[in-house]
């Protein structure tokens, strides 16, 4: 059995690398990165993700479109966690979208940790 | 030659700066973020590992009190034979002083005795053949209980070997000179002490300085030479403290 795929979308290189090298080894999942929305819903249509992270703000298309056209393409499956900036207000229109769950930048590795721990296990 | 810049150049310029020091901020921010995580995990990772340790010791000394409850005429034995021992061992400069299995073996090294009758632990005459086999077999049925229980590592050969003699003539596998582990020659030195110096049943407790005499006599042949000559160097004062009460 392959391990279960944790998809990092995040238009900023340095984030992305950052969650994934937090989650390898340790997770017991396999990290795919995204550079924005559109890269991101290709990536999931090619190997369903178990966990989504998904930054808010990004070029192209945006977290909150993402995450919405990931939900009508896969359902409930994926866990979404969408990234935000502290003080952001647009949480409402995720919740919409479908988000699970938000984790706010700059996020705790131990957090991060613990989140996909959780996840992972339910 | 230096290019004049347009102003409106000059603001986009200025944007594209700000735009990348806030950027360079935010990183800054997430990396600070990871740094403080992991200060505390540290922190907590060292308090946890000082709580087990200290868990380590109260365990073993629960352990040790259980052999000593059964035995009224022995009193704090264990606790004052791991402390002459840790003395000999530091006197000696031997590194063993301050590895937490060697007092875990002091203190455990009667363990064993559980497994030992009344009849026979508390018998007020000496053993006939019999019994003294029964009785010997402590030090080995004492490995065995603490065989399987890895944080106490060298402190079982202290149990299994703390009656081996220096001349091979001792229990349970008859070990000679430096066969016999460290701790355990050492052992066998503050192990006779504290019986020497304290009342038994059969006999009356000997002097500190009678006591001393009679380790002298038996090194070489009971008692390995070094651990006797480090015991040496060990004051009465320091022994007296150790002991808690007035030595005789």
């Amino acid at each position: 059995m392959t391990d279960s795929i944790v998809l990092v979308v995040d238009d900023d290189p340095f984030i992305r690398r950052l969650i994934a090298m937090t989650l390898e080894d340790v997770s017991g999942f396999e990290v795919r990165q995204a550079g924005d929305g559109e890269e991101a819903v290709e990536a999931a249509a090619a190997d369903p993700p178990a966990i989504v992270f998904l930054d808010i703000d990004m070029p192209r298309l945006d977290g909150i479109a993402a995450c919405r056209q990931l939900r009508q393409a896969h359902g409930a499956a994926p866990r979404i966690v969408m990234l935000t900036a502290s003080g952001h207000e647009q949480e409402d229109a995720a919740l919409a979208a479908g988000a699970d769950l938000f984790l706010t930048k700059p996020f705790s590795p131990l957090d991060l940790l613990r989140l996909v721990d959780e996840l992972g296990a339910t | 030659m230096g290019r004049v810049s347009r102003p409106d150049e000059t603001r986009l310029l200025k944007a594209a700066l700000a735009e990348s020091e806030e950027q360079a901020l935010e990183k800054e921010r997430q990396l600070q973020r990871y740094a403080a995580d992991l200060r505390e995990t540290f922190k907590q990772e060292r308090e946890r590992a000082q709580q087990l340790r200290q868990s380590y010791v109260a365990t073993v000394r629960a352990l040790a009190n259980a052999v000593e409850a059964r035995d009224a005429y022995t009193g704090k034995h264990a606790e004052r034979v791991a402390a002459y021992g840790i003395a000999i061992a530091r006197a000696g400069g031997l590194g063993l002083a301050d590895e937490p299995e060697t007092e875990f073996g002091f203190l455990l090294h009667d363990i064993g005795k559980v497994a030992v009758p009344d009849a026979i632990l508390f018998k007020p005459k000496p053993l006939n053949e019999p019994e003294r086999i029964v009785m010997e077999k402590h030090a080995e049925i004492g490995w065995e209980i603490l065989r399987d229980i890895e944080f106490l590592g060298e402190a079982k050969l202290v149990v299994r070997h703390h009656h081996e003699r220096w001349d091979g003539g001792g229990y349970p596998d008859g070990l000679a000179g430096e066969d016999i582990p460290l701790a355990a020659r050492v052992f066998c030195v503050a192990d006779t002490l504290d019986a020497l110096t304290t009342d038994r049943p059969y006999r009356s407790a000997v002097t500190v300085a009678r006591a001393r005499a009679i380790i002298a006599a038996e090194s070489g042949t009971q008692f390995d030479p070094a651990a006797v000559e480090a015991f040496a160097l060990i004051d009465d004062d320091e022994l007296r403290q150790i002991a808690g009460t007035e030595l005789p």
